[in-house]
Order: C-alpha cells, then structure tokens, then sequence
C-alpha cells in the first residue's frame, strides 16, 4: 500500500471523502473506509503502547483499540466536548481487515473531490515524508488534507512492544 | 494423471464411479485423456478455483471417511462378525474410490479399488478378517492420509509431486485376495445373500444421517458467539436499569425477566455449537495403541468410555499430542511385559484407556493402565540423582508424583522406538497448562497409573476474578489463583526499598504489583489497604497486588486482535457485565515482564 502512496494516479485519489477537524485544520477519510461514527466511550488502557493509543473499546461484541488522532499528529490535546467522537476505521490488516477507532474533534461532512481537486503532498525539502497523507483538497474556504487510513499505523505500532521477544507462553 | 502418480492409467471411470459427485459442473468432466499434472489440467480448462474447492472438499470428505475407517476396523478386528463395521469400512473406500476417480487421482483410486475389491470378498463370505487384513486396511488408510498431505500442498498452490502406491502394498492386497482360505476358517458373514441391496439401503441411511448436519464455517460461529454475548451484556444493562427497579413485580419486570430466561439459553446453545464429541480423539488414539502394542511386543486391552463427552473444538486439537504422550508412556513404561504380569499374577494381556466425563463444570479425561504403577522410592532416587530435590526432602505422595513432570526427569531406564526420546512430561503438561487445565496422577504400586486431566469446557470462556487497580478492571484467570489476603504490615519486607516481598505462614513470596507492571495510578500505595492474590503459574509462586476484589465472572474471551500482536501479561480482552472491555492478565507474562526489567540487576 504505501509504495502506491505518493505516486498514486491522481484519478485513483477522487471520491467520497469525510472531512473532521483536529484543532484549526480539517482532514478527509476516504468514506469507503470509514465504517461507522460512533460516540466518545471509556476505554481500558492496554499497558506497554504509545501515549496516542487511548486503549480498547467494546463495539458491539468486538474489541476494537482507540487511537487519539491528536496525540498522535503531535497536536496539543483538548478537553472532549459534545461533538468530539470515534470514527470508527477499516483498516487493511494481514488477510483479514481491521478496525480502528479515532477519536477526532468533530465530524463535519461528506465531500466529493474530482482528480483536479486533489494536490501532492508539497515536498518540504527537509527529507522528511508523511506517508499517511494521500495528498492536499483545495475547497473554496481552504484545504483537506486526505488521510490515508492503511499507512496511518505501521506494523506493531499499536503494541510497540510486540515485537520484542517474549518469554512466557501466552495461552 | 495428477499429482499423485506418474503412471498413466488404463483403467476408465465407470459412470458409476462418478456417481458420487454428479451435480458438479460440467466443463471439468471433458479432461479425459491423462493430463500430466493436476494444476496444469485445471489451468486449462480455466476452473482453477472451482477444481480446488472441490479437492478441499475431497480432503476434507477423505479424512472423515479415514477416521470411519480406522473405527470400524478396529471394531472388527476384535469382532470380525460384525456386518455393520464391514459394511462401513466397505462403503468408506467405495466412496473414496468414486470421489477419487472424478478427480483423477488414479493412484488414490487403483489403491481403494484394489482394497474395495478384498472388502467385498470379506462382504462375501469368500475371505476372512484376519489381522493380516486389517493391517493392509490400515497400511492403506495410512497411504491415503499422506496423499492428502500431498493434496493439501497442491490445493496451497505448490507444484504436484507424483505419489504413487508402493508396489510392497498391492502386492499385500493381492497375497490376501489369492490366500489360499485354509489359513483361516472363513468368517460367512451372516445375511449376506443380498449383499448389494444390504449395502445400499446401509448407504441410504447413513446419508440420511449426515443430511441433518450443516456445516458452517467457524468465522460465521463466532460471529454469532460474539452477538449472543453482546445480547447478554444488553440484557444484564436492562434488567439493572434503575427505572426497572421501582417496577419489581410489574409486567416489564415479569417481560425482561423471561427475556433473560430466552438469552441464556440461546447462549447456551451457541456455545454448544462449538462441541465436538471427544471419541474421534480416542478413535484415533485407538488406531495408535493397536501400532505401539504390537512394536513393544505387548498385548494390550483398549478401552475407552465417555466417548459422547461434549468440549470444545479447539482442546479437542489441542488435546491429541498430550493424549497420544501419554498413551505412549503407559504402553511403553506403564504396562509390564506378558511374562512379568503372568508372574505377578495379573491378566497377561494389559489395560489401557481413556475415559472422558463431566465433573462440575470441567471435563476430567483419565488416561490409565493397569501397569506396574508409579515407583515413589524410584522417583525419589531419580530427582535425588539429577539433583531436583534434596536428599533429606520431605515430601508427600502427590509432591513425589509431581516430580514426573519437571524438565529433564525421565523414569524411563532404556530408549525404545516409541518413547524416552526428550519429550517428556513436563511438555505434557506445559500443554495442558496452556489449555487452562490440570494434570494429577493416582498410582499404586503394581497396579496402575491412572492420570486425570482436568480441562475447562471452553477455550471460549475463562472463569475469572474482576479486580480493579485504579479505573482500570482486569480478570485474572481462575485456575492461576492459589488464594487472596491483605498483608499485615509486619509480613512485607524490602531490601531495597522498591523491590518486595511477603511472607505468608511459612514462605517467601515476591510481591509484583500491577500498577506498577502496567504504568497505572493505583488506589491505594500501602500493601495493607491492598489486595494480594497468590497466583501459581508454571511451577512459580507469586503476590499480585490489585486494589479491590470486585467480582467473579465467566467472561468470553476475544482477542485484542492482530494490531496489538503480543503484549506481555495479557491474553485477551472481555466485555464485562457492564459492556466495558476489562483485559484479561496472563500471569506467567506479567511475572516474566517482571523479571526482565531485574535482570539487568544481575548482568
């Protein structure tokens, strides 16, 4: 997936997309991967994972991680209000997709962007890339930056510590 | 032509051979002439999904007609009048050889035909069932099953090996087919004069069995486990609902309460929809107790009850490697040679079985023998030897039994062809100990061992405590909980200030709190306004220290799923009465975390 990322044809970028606001900036998900928008819940701490993943919640039967999308921009973090909520993501996992919840500001609306809409990600000259951005939507009131879900997470991000070698059996 | 042989073969499919598969689509049925291999065959007629899914099927379908086929000849062999176990094992190649045939696996169909054809003289009454035969049955049953091992690797995708039938083995078939019929009085079977119609009715009515039963896929289960657990939570919010109160005995009350009546059984049955009835396990150890008498030279009574006894699907798999151990060692080790019980004045001829029940909850599967029974003053010696315990230790019956089970003690004083080769008890019971179960042993001297396996129904479900630490929840598996206490403040010690220790009567114990482990804000920071759990994993004693005991619960497990991969100390989410997600501790991870960050101390 992310070896298509940055040069993917633009055509491939245009749809559906649902915009939600972290602080002062507005972000899109492509809509095919967002699976439902529910309200902000508890959740139970999972030990030894970044700051940014808030822990688990139970959505309706399935144990699903929290991400506070915030946290992990590297935004300042805000008190929850009534609009903040989870979008809950389908993520492509290894045979089998998952899902992922992020806690986002708020969730606005449902735009439709053609190709031309939709800029590259301006390369900042410092090396450095952001793999999650699909690329930039110019609106007539400014810019969406389009998440891409699937490089959102690299592989053992949620559980840092999964890699490292255990001892103990794990039933 | 497939993957299972080089030769080309001569021999057509009769239609009625083909019988057995005539809804399958047509285009497949053209390849007449002899493809070289199966996966070029099935390119070229462009059905390469289809073609798989009917291999899969063919497997899966063989593998149930083996495990028929080994019961049944079992049977036989002790009971070689029986015409239904004839018929079974009859009817179990006819339909191999026909599914074979569709598919053009010629080696896996000249095979069943070559035995069809000796099982029908046995139909006949022409030939006897000797042992010879039921060896040649079972030596077939054996090349069938690693043909589809074979067949698996094809199905993945790899490149077709050709697997053809040794010669050695037809040749067997054949000597039985042409034996001349003085060796052995041939068995007339009884009512065999209208075999072929016996036959088929006998067809019919197994079909008519089997056409009660749906196949489903485990995905589409859980699933459905998972939405009954959810209408239980849903259910339990309801019934506790504050307004529900002030309604005791009123019509609502009176509604959800039969409501709650209906979801515990609909949970019930859907748990019970991951049950499998434990006797294809002992069948097939059946099979392998047959194998391993005959190797040590022992004569030996299989014997197995309990077979209807229901768990779940998973321990059933899980459960064969430990089971098939441990039937190893009580042949091998357990039971005496003929000469040595003739000279003890026991039945020559041994007893060793497997009996499955229900006891409160759990499922107790014994494993005994009526062998020369568990030597404590030899285990003693042997531990004593390799240095396991002391030579002045004192210790009981059951501590001495135990001792089988530590790495590296083998009782075994020479290596034979089937056991004492390093795999020893302590694998059988680090296996059961990862199945959430227990092992005990009941031995007398010079008349047997007797092991019990002591397993949950489930894997689904784990019996645990609910603690809390901070505002988190977290469930502690049952079986690892010795007891719980709250210290005294002259019972906690510290060399360094951080890292504690309690006593308890008359041990020791390391103190490792949870908070700390899992970076939480605790309640409580003094031990004594806290709890201690005892929890004992893997031979190891230690205090987990929580803030509050808030209830017992038989929660369903759910995986934290594969983002979060392994972390260390828990095993699992579950949904709590309250619908939250309360984690589920590993206790050997959360201990063994712990020793990694004090390892450095001693580096």
């Amino acid at each position: 997936m992310a070896a298509v990322l940055n040069g993917a044809p633009v055509a491939e970028r245009a749809g559906k997309y649902l915009t939600f606001d972290l602080g002062t900036e507005l972000y899109g998900l492509p809509v095919l991967q967002v699976r439902e928008v529910i309200g902000i819940q508890a959740t139970a701490k999972v030990p030894h994972t970044p700051a940014h993943v808030k822990g688990v919640i139970n959505l309706r039967g399935k144990v699903i991680p929290i991400v506070d999308l915030r946290m992990k921009f590297g935004l300042p973090t805000a008190e929850h209000t009534d609009r903040t909520c989870i979008i809950v993501m389908q993520l492509a996992g290894r045979g089998t997709s998952i899902l992922v919840g992020a806690v986002v500001d708020r969730v606005s609306e449902v735009i439709t962007l053609s190709a031309i809409d939709i800029e590259d990600t301006p390369d900042f000259g410092d090396g450095t890339t952001l793999p999650y951005v699909l690329g930039i939507a110019k609106m007539r009131d400014g810019v969406r930056i389009l998440i891409d879900p699937d490089c959102l997470f690299e592989v053992g991000e949620l559980g840092h510590l999964a890699n490292v070698p255990h001892g103990g059996d794990q039933p | 032509m497939t993957v299972l042989t080089a030769e080309p073969k001569t021999k057509r499919r009769s239609p009625k051979t083909r019988k057995p598969l005539e809804p399958a689509p047509g285009p497949r049925v053209e390849v007449i002439a002899p493809p070289p291999l199966l996966p070029v065959s099935m390119a070229a007629v462009g059905s390469l999904g289809q073609e798989t899914d009917l291999l899969t099927d063919f497997a899966v379908e063989t593998r149930e007609h083996i495990a028929g086929i080994e019961t049944s000849v079992l049977v036989l062999e002790r009971d070689p009048q029986n015409t239904e176990a004839i018929h079974s094992v009859f009817r179990a190649f006819h339909s191999i050889k026909g599914l074979a045939g569709f598919l053009d696996l010629d080696q896996i169909q000249l095979l069943t035909h070559e035995v069809e054809t000796v099982l029908d003289g046995v139909r006949n009454g022409r030939l006897a069932v000797t042992s010879a035969l039921v060896d040649v049955v079972l030596q077939s049953v054996d090349y069938l099953s690693q043909a589809l091992v074979k067949l698996d690797a094809v199905i993945r995708g790899e490149p077709a090996v050709p697997f053809p039938v040794t010669a050695a083995l037809l040749d067997k078939i054949h000597n039985l087919e042409n034996a001349p019929e003085a060796a052995e009085e041939p068995v007339p079977l009884p009512e065999l004069a209208a075999s072929g119609s016996t036959s088929e009715r006998g067809a019919r009515t197994t079909s008519r069995v089997e056409s009660t039963r749906v196949k489903v896929d485990t995905q589409k289960l859980d699933a459905l486990v998972e939405m009954v657990g959810e209408l239980v939570v849903a259910q339990s919010l309801l019934r506790h609902d504050e307004r529900l109160k002030s309604d005791i005995n009123g019509p609502i009350a009176h509604k959800v309460s039969q409501m709650a009546r209906i979801t515990s059984e609909v949970q019930q049955i859907t748990m019970s929809m991951r049950m499998v009835p434990i006797g294809q396990l002992f069948q097939k150890t059946a099979r392998l107790a047959r194998d391993l008498s005959r190797k040590a030279g022992k004569t030996l009574e299989f014997v197995t009850s309990g077979e209807d006894t229901e768990l779940d699907r998973n321990i059933v798999e899980e459960l064969g490697d430990p089971l098939v151990h441990m039937i190893r060692n009580s042949i091998d080790h357990g039971l005496e040679s003929p000469e040595e019980r003739a000279k003890a004045g026991k039945n020559p001829a041994g007893q060793v079985g497997l009996k499955a029940s229900h006891q409160a909850g759990i499922i107790v599967v014994e494993v005994f023998d009526d062998g020369r029974g568990l030597d404590t003053g030899k285990i003693r010696a042997r531990a004593i030897e390799r240095g396991l315990i002391k030579e002045d230790a004192e210790l009981s019956q059951e501590e001495i039994f135990s001792l089988i089970f530590v790495p590296g003690f083998s009782t075994a004083s020479q290596i034979t062809d089937v056991s004492g080769r390093g795999v020893g008890m302590d694998v059988v019971k680090r296996h059961i100990e990862r199945l959430r179960g227990r092992i005990e042993i009941r031995s007398v001297l010079g008349h047997g061992t007797t092991f019990l396996l002591k397993l949950p129904l489930t894997l689904a479900i784990i019996d645990g405590l609910i603690v809390g630490v901070g505002s988190e929840r977290y469930i502690v598996p049952i079986v690892a909980v010795k007891e719980m206490f709250r210290p005294q403040d002259n019972s906690v010690h510290s060399a360094d200030g951080s890292r504690e220790m309690v006593r308890l009567r008359d041990r020791v114990l390391p103190v490792v709190r949870l908070s700390e482990r899992f970076e939480l804000t605790p309640t409580h920071t003094a031990l004594r306004d806290s709890l201690l759990i005892v929890i004992e994993t893997e031979n190891r004693q230690f205090c987990l220290v929580v803030d509050e005991l808030i209830g017992r619960q038989e929660v369903v497990i759910k995986s934290l799923g594969e983002v979060f991969g392994n972390i260390p100390g828990v095993a699992g989410g579950a949904i709590l009465g309250d619908g939250r997600v309360g984690l589920i501790l590993d206790p050997a991870g959360v201990f063994q975390a712990d020793a990694r960050e004090t390892d450095s101390c001693h580096a």
